[in-house]
């Protein structure tokens, strides 16, 4: 039952965060979409593989294809829904586990959440840099472009999008 | 021809726009991205993009989480430059959609200067969201997340209802320019106390989920993913400061929430 809650519970949280962000209108329950996405692919792999770091860069390969593919449907930066779709993954709790217990002088255990913490942030961003690469590579977004109703033009200022 | 037609278009921006105002215009767009969170090289692509869009021969842009240097080289072949300090940095996702939206105007040539400049200011003038919108936000990240990280039902509704008092804290303290990292601590330890009261108190039953449901909206995930990101994509300096940025947030936010669990434990004489 928890695999089908979990990434409701992730959409949910996410889209109440982007209410905080100042997400608007179709742009919300689209980045909720990629976040619970996210989370159905990550959950299982991590439990599979024994490593939240592998779950964790699934993921962020999953949300930044669905966040390229919604820019170029939709001519809106990628980052925007990336941004937001992220947050089930990033380590925010761990950032404030790892204080916490150096806090409370637990220093190797603060060690030891410090550095899992680098590995989810570092895995997320790899992630993200690989599906950008990967969806330039595809062509994803000429692909997107041909299936959009109105023929987007090639932007500028996207050359160095990560 | 397609072409002679667009120099047409073009031409009045850059007969109109002084080299001094497109400067001031760009710079302000840059730092206007920079204030709504967006990333390094989506500012110094903007200002470079302003810049040559409204008749630059050459636009370079250096930014930081904490300031910005644009210089740019007008038609006539002089250099001008412009530093901006930012100060406050708040995530605003509309913001940057309507900025890319600008950019991508100002690329087809269907924006000029005032265009560009009025809808600039429109967009520096955006109204925040309603405040029902924001408390309903953060009651549904706090209370989902504490869901998600195991907690019941009525643990999520606590966590759901500290939430909406501790995303309150730092818009009313920041109104008194204290910094951020007195702001952060005072959020940190106000989350830990009402979370370990309503468990006192017998509303809810998983101490670790609700604190760290609640914890969600104030630590920078995001921010350090982003500095990572901006690391790997060779804004080294950027990275860095971002990085230092989000370990005081979090470092703040633990040092108030674990003085709070030892003040709860004074008082309490340890239970709990």
């Amino acid at each position: 039952m928890s695999q089908f809650l979990e990434p409701l519970w992730a959409g949910l949280a996410t889209l109440g965060f982007s209410l905080l962000f100042d997400l608007r209108g179709r742009d919300l329950p689209l980045a909720a979409l990629g976040a619970a996405l996210g989370w159905a692919v990550s959950a299982p792999l991590a439990a599979a593989s024994g490593s939240q770091a592998v779950g964790f860069f699934a993921a962020s390969c999953v949300i930044g294809i669905w966040a390229e593919l919604l820019a170029t449907l939709l001519k809106r930066p990628a980052s925007v829904y990336i941004v937001c779709a992220i947050i089930p993954l990033v380590p925010g709790g761990g950032m404030y586990m790892t204080m916490l217990e150096y806090v409370r002088g637990n220093t190797m255990e603060a060690f030891r959440v410090g550095l899992a913490t680098i590995q989810a942030a570092g895995a997320i961003a790899a992630g993200l840099a690989v599906s950008s690469a990967v969806s330039r590579l595809l062509s994803l977004r000429s692909l997107a472009r041909r299936l959009s109703p109105h023929r987007a033009r090639g932007a500028k200022g996207q050359g160095g999008r990560k | 021809m397609a072409g002679s037609g667009h120099d047409v278009t073009m031409t009045p921006s850059l007969d109109t726009a002084d080299p001094e105002e497109v400067l001031l215009l760009a710079a302000d767009a840059a730092r206007l991205v920079l204030e709504s969170g967006g990333e390094t090289y989506r500012a110094e692509e903007t200002a470079a993009a302003f810049a040559s869009a409204l008749g630059g021969a050459e636009a370079e842009c250096f930014a930081t989480p904490t300031g910005l240097v644009l210089s740019f080289t007008g038609m006539d072949g002089r250099v001008r430059s412009i530093v901006r300090r930012i100060s406050k940095r708040a995530m605003n996702l509309e913001r940057i959609v309507r900025i890319d939206e600008l950019v991508r105007r100002l690329g087809s040539g269907s924006a000029d200067f005032a265009a560009a400049a009025e809808s600039l200011d429109q967009i520096e003038r955006l109204p925040p969201r309603h405040l029902a919108l924001s408390l309903l936000g953060a009651a549904a990240t706090t209370g989902f997340f504490t869901l998600l990280f195991g907690g019941a039902w009525n643990d999520a509704l606590v966590s759901a209802l500290v939430g909406i008092l501790v995303s309150r804290i730092g818009p009313r303290l920041a109104r008194k320019t204290l910094p951020d990292f007195f702001i952060n601590l005072v959020a940190g330890a106000a989350a830990t106390l009402l979370c370990l009261l309503a468990l006192r108190l017998g509303f809810s039953t998983n101490s670790n989920a609700t604190v760290i449901g609640v914890i969600m909206i104030l630590v920078p995930g995001v921010a350090v993913t982003n500095a990572i990101r901006d690391i790997v994509a060779g804004d080294l300096v950027a990275g860095v400061a971002r990085g230092a940025d989000a370990f005081m947030a979090a470092a703040a936010i633990s040092v108030g929430a674990g003085g709070a669990h030892q003040l709860w434990r004074l008082v309490t004489g340890g239970a709990a």
